[in-house]
C-alpha cells in the first residue's frame, strides 16, 4: 500500500485526508488573463477578393445607427460573408452655437453627440461588391452617413487611447 | 565639442606664457621637442591639461545616465498594454440606475389588446413579405451577373478576365442618407460654429 510504505506515519491513519473537499468541486477552467489590445493582421486580399473592408455608419441618432449596423451585420451573416468584427467607435460631442439676431454674443442652441458603428468585414468577392453595396444603400435610414473603406492601422489605432507621455520621451530620444 | 588635444592646449598655455612674462631670459621658440621645459612650465600645464578632461568624462557619464533612464522609462511605458477608448453610448449614466421610480400603467381592455396583438401579426406578416421580396431580388440580381458573365466569356475571355478583377476605384465609398424633406429655397442660415467637446482619454 503506497500509504503505508511512506514513513510519514499519519498518511496511514484513517483520518487522513480529512478535511479535503476541493475534489468535490466542478473543475474551474484555466484562469481568464486579460487579453491584450493587438491588432489583428490586416488582409490585403487577391485580385478576385477584397481584403479587410470597414463599412462605417455615423449618425445623430442612436438607435438608428445601431439598429442599421444590426441590420448589416445581419445581411452579411446570410449572404456568407465572413464579418472579422462588429464594434463602435467612440462618441463625439459638439456643441453648436450660433449668432442672435441682435446682438454679438453666441447663443448655445444644442449639444449634439455623433455615433459611428462599423462593421468589418473580409474576403468581399469582386462581382459581389457592387450588388451588396446596392442593398446596403437601399436600406439606407434617413440621417445615417455610410462610409466603405479599406482598413487601415490608423483606423485601429485611432479606437485607442492616446499616450502622451511616451510620445513625449520617444521624441526626446530622437 | 571643439576637439582639444592637451597638446594644442599645451601649447597654447606656454605661448600666453610666454607672450605675458618679460622677466623670462630669451628662450628659443618652440621647435619640436617642447618635453624638455622648465619647471615653471610644467605646473602651468598641468591644471590646464587636467580641467577639460574632467569636463569631457563627466558629462559623458551624465548623458549616458540620462539616456540608459530615458530608455528604462520607455520600457516601462511600452511594457503595458494599449488601452480602447471607453464608449460613453455603452455607459448608462448613474442618475438613471439611483433612482427607484416605477412607470404604473394602466390596465388596457380585452378589445385593446386583442387589437394590438392583430396589429402584431400584421406587422409581422408585412416584415415577412419585405424579407422574402429583399431576398428574392438578390438572388436575381445574382443570377443576371452570373448570366452576363457567362455571355461574355463566351464573347472574349479578355474582357472576362477584365471584368472579374476587383474594382480600386470602388472604395473609398460614401453616400448621405436620405433627407426627410428635399432643401428650403432661398433659406438664410443664422451664423454660428461647432465646438467639439469630446472627452479625450489618455493613458
Amino acid at each position: 500500500d503506497a500509504l503505508l510504505g511512506c514513513h510519514r506515519s499519519y498518511r496511514s491513519q484513517p483520518t487522513h485526508g480529512i478535511g479535503k473537499f476541493k475534489y468535490l468541486l466542478p473543475k474551474e477552467g484555466p484562469k481568464k488573463r486579460k487579453e491584450k489590445v493587438q491588432m489583428k493582421e490586416i488582409s490585403a486580399g487577391t485580385e478576385y477578393q477584397y481584403g479587410d473592408v470597414n463599412i462605417q455608419m455615423t449618425s445623430y441618432d442612436l438607435c438608428l445607427v445601431e439598429h442599421f449596423a444590426q441590420y448589416v451585420h445581419r445581411l452579411c451573416n446570410r449572404l456568407s460573408i465572413r464579418v472579422n468584427e462588429s464594434y463602435a467607435m467612440p462618441t463625439k460631442t459638439n456643441e453648436v452655437l450660433f449668432l442672435e439676431e441682435r446682438g454679438s454674443k453666441m447663443q448655445l442652441d444644442a449639444v449634439l453627440t455623433t455615433h459611428q458603428r462599423v462593421v468589418q468585414i473580409r474576403g468581399l468577392s469582386s462581382t459581389f461588391a457592387p450588388i451588396l453595396l446596392e442593398i446596403i444603400q437601399s436600406s439606407q435610414p434617413e440621417g445615417v452617413h455610410l462610409l466603405v473603406k479599406q482598413h487601415t492601422e490608423a483606423d485601429f489605432k485611432s479606437r485607442l487611447k492616446s499616450r502622451p507621455e511616451l510620445e513625449e520621451l520617444l521624441s526626446q530620444m530622437s | 565639442a571643439e576637439s582639444v588635444t592637451p597638446e594644442s592646449l599645451f601649447l597654447h598655455a606656454l605661448c600666453t606664457f610666454f607672450s605675458c612674462s618679460s622677466w623670462l631670459p630669451q628662450r628659443v621658440p618652440l621647435q619640436g621637442s617642447h618635453w624638455q621645459s622648465s619647471l615653471l612650465d610644467l605646473r602651468t600645464s598641468l591644471p590646464v591639461r587636467a580641467q577639460p578632461k574632467k569636463k569631457k568624462k563627466v558629462d559623458v557619464k551624465k548623458e549616458q545616465a540620462q539616456k540608459e533612464r530615458m530608455k528604462k522609462r520607455i520600457k516601462k511605458l511600452e511594457k503595458a498594454a494599449p488601452e480602447l477608448i471607453p464608449i460613453e453610448d455603452f455607459i448608462t449614466p448613474l442618475k438613471y440606475s439611483e433612482s427607484n421610480r416605477v412607470r404604473s400603467l394602466p390596465a388596457l381592455s380585452p378589445e385593446e389588446s386583442e387589437r394590438r396583438v392583430l396589429l402584431m401579426k400584421k406587422w409581422c406578416l408585412f416584415k415577412q413579405k419585405q424579407d422574402e421580396a429583399e431576398k428574392k431580388a438578390i438572388k436575381a440580381v445574382v443570377e443576371s451577373q452570373q448570366e452576363a458573365l457567362k455571355e461574355l466569356r463566351l464573347e472574349s475571355e479578355e474582357l472576362y478576365q477584365a471584368a472579374i478583377r476587383r474594382d480600386e476605384g470602388l472604395f473609398p465609398f460614401q453616400r448621405d442618407g436620405p433627407s426627410y424633406t428635399p432643401p428650403l429655397p432661398g433659406y438664410d442660415p443664422p451664423e454660428g460654429k461647432c465646438i467639439d467637446i469630446t472627452k479625450v482619454y489618455t493613458q
